[in-house]
């Protein structure tokens, strides 16, 4: 079975994050460290429990990114996969997630592909587009928000639950080939191990530029960026940290919460 | 987008579970009001599933609005195949300019690849719009809430999924029920079949009742300093803990303590936020408390935007600071 799993850098979430000048998009700040978007890693650990337990599977990774992107390849291969492409970007600006799924889908990578998994959602952007975009333009059947997935290779399927609202699940089947998006809870990604992770760096991966693939319309125009909107007052207690011991026990006695 | 004189078309696109109208649907109701204070528009609302008559008469008669109804047979539990055959077929014959679903399990399941059929341009988890020029503006965040991003679409059809909590409906003064068309379609899924929707596991717990939550995010760092919320949600009367969903990810609490959209939406006389960096997935669950405390040692995190009262503190050196204090003040017995 051939397994592709998408898989994308992201900056912590502490990052300090500039918005530019000119509004159209932000810089982060300097030493800013990146990692592989958890819904990615626990995709990539799906992939890798789906591959101990199912013989001649392989599993590729894919990332679209920086120069720098190419860490989260290594990690996915010391993790347990068996190979990758990188498509790189010149710069780290937006793309379009359309666009990004048509150049996915035009690797043969993910036309051969009986699974596809990506995570749910970028932990950055939070789109949640380009697997169900994916999905679409490879004309495969998906399901989104995944929390447990099952291979029945009698049936060529594979039955998987899907994440509602307030505690319910929705059990689907679908046929394969077939893509899902992965929802983090589903498993606990292993650490890559030692020896894995060094023959990992050694790999020479398939690497590609994205402004030699097919550039089409963009259908949305990052207008402008600007710092959200205070919803409440957002007061800032001041002083040394006693003071504002101080200052919240005073605030909400006076709203008769501590009593 | 059609051109500013044109009249608009906005489809809203219902939510049901287990046959019964979602509120999330009359938020999408708010989000086209929106959208037509910016430009003049019709409203229509489609519905999709099994035996759908009487919904989308209940719908036309409590909106007033046009109510398209598609009776797919089969239909009874939500299945993403059968949405975007079905929703393709009908809308691709309209089309229209805006088509609304809810940022939802359903809605960001079916949204994406619906918009790749028709061909239309896919915004999702939108809560804002505005008008620039002659252009509308859709909003979302961005960076885990730190930066909202304006974003226009060049595509004559936009399909938006709305991000639940940003929109409120004002049901007007309509005397009248809107029309009501019911057509047929049936569809068979090929290659997805939904077999149940179930609960997962059982719980007692009702957040939406608490009066006061503390609630714990990834920024509480280790699971020892878990203890430290229990503490002071002990040291505060009806106090409940809940968390984000990488605490309960990592499985340092039980699932049914989650806020947020896959969690529970709830609106307490407090709401104290301890390490929560604020990400509209979690903000959308708890926008109706009646205050909101946060601690947080990043004075960026998007959760001071959501709050009343804003502490910029690690919060190992502030819950005991907090928990003597309350301990002098005779607060703590």
């Amino acid at each position: 079975m051939n397994i592709l799993v998408c898989v994308k850098q992201v900056p912590e979430a502490q990052a300090q994050v500039h918005i530019d000048d000119d509004g159209r998009w932000v810089t982060l700040g300097a030493g800013t460290e990146f990692r592989m978007n958890r819904f990615d890693e626990c995709a990539v650990e799906a992939a890798v429990q789906i591959k101990e337990k199912v013989a001649d599977t392989h599993i590729h990774i894919l990332t679209i990114g920086p120069q720098r992107a190419e860490t989260v390849i290594r990690r996915s291969v010391g993790m347990g996969a068996d190979d990758g492409t990188h498509m790189v970007t010149s710069d780290d600006g937006f793309v379009d997630p359309d666009t990004l799924a048509t150049w996915i889908a035009a690797r043969p990578q993910a036309q051969s592909a009986d699974l596809i998994l990506c995570g749910a959602m970028s932990e950055d952007l939070m789109q949640g587009q380009v697997g169900p975009l994916l999905a679409a333009k490879l004309d495969l059947p998906s399901a989104t928000s995944v929390i447990d997935i099952a291979f029945k290779p009698e049936a060529k399927s594979i039955q998987v639950d899907r994440e509602l609202e307030g505690g319910y699940r929705q059990t689907q089947v679908l046929k394969l080939p077939a893509l899902v998006t992965i929802q983090t809870g589903i498993n606990q990604p292993r650490y890559p191990a030692l020896s894995k992770l060094l023959s990992a760096n050694r790999l020479s991966l398939e690497v590609l530029h994205t402004d030699q693939e097919e550039q089409p319309d963009t259908l949305l125009v990052m207008d402008k960026l600007m710092p959200p909107r205070k919803m409440r007052d957002a007061v800032f207690l001041e002083g040394a940290t006693q003071d504002k011991a101080e200052q919240l026990i005073t605030i909400l006695s006076d709203r008769s919460l501590l009593s | 987008m059609s051109q500013p004189d044109e009249l608009q078309t906005i489809m809203v696109i219902a939510e049901l579970f287990n046959g019964a109208v979602r509120p999330t649907t009359y938020e999408l109701l708010g989000f086209a009001q929106k959208l037509q204070q910016q430009r003049p528009a019709r409203i229509q609302i489609l519905v999709l599933g099994e035996d759908i008559e009487s919904v989308a008469l209940a719908l036309a008669q409590s909106t007033g609005e046009d109510v398209l109804g598609i009776n797919a047979p089969r239909l009874s539990q939500y299945n993403g195949q059968v949405y975007q055959v079905v929703l393709h077929d009908v809308l691709n014959e309209l089309p229209p300019d805006v088509i609304c679903a809810a940022h939802s399990s359903q809605g960001w399941d079916f949204g994406p690849g619906l918009a790749a059929r028709l061909k239309a341009a896919c915004i999702t988890g939108v809560n804002r719009v505005s008008a620039k020029d002659d252009k509308i503006c859709f909003s979302r965040d961005i960076y885990g809430g730190k930066v909202s991003a304006d974003i226009i679409s060049t595509s004559k059809t936009t399909l938006v999924t709305v991000q639940p909590g940003s929109f409120r409906w004002s049901p007007g003064s309509h005397q009248e029920p809107g029309t009501v068309n019911i057509i047929s379609l049936p569809v068979e899924p090929q290659a997805s079949r939904t077999l149940s929707t179930h609960r997962h596991q059982a719980s007692d717990l009702d957040l939406t009742q608490a009066k006061v939550i503390v609630s714990a995010g990834r920024g509480i760092g280790d699971q020892e300093n878990l203890d430290l919320v229990h503490q002071l949600a002990a040291a505060i009367p009806q106090a409940v803990v809940c968390g984000s969903r990488p605490i309960i990810d990592n499985g340092w609490l039980s699932y049914d303590r989650q806020v947020g959209v896959t969690g529970a939406t709830v609106s307490p006389d407090l709401y104290l936020a301890c390490g929560i960096s604020g990400a509209a997935q979690h903000v959308s669950g708890m926008q109706g408390a009646a205050l909101v405390v946060s601690i947080n040692t990043d004075p960026m995190a998007a959760i001071f935007n959501q709050s009343d009262i804003c502490i910029v503190e690690d919060l190992t050196a502030f819950i005991p600071t907090l928990l003597a204090k309350l301990s002098e003040a005779g607060k703590i017995k």
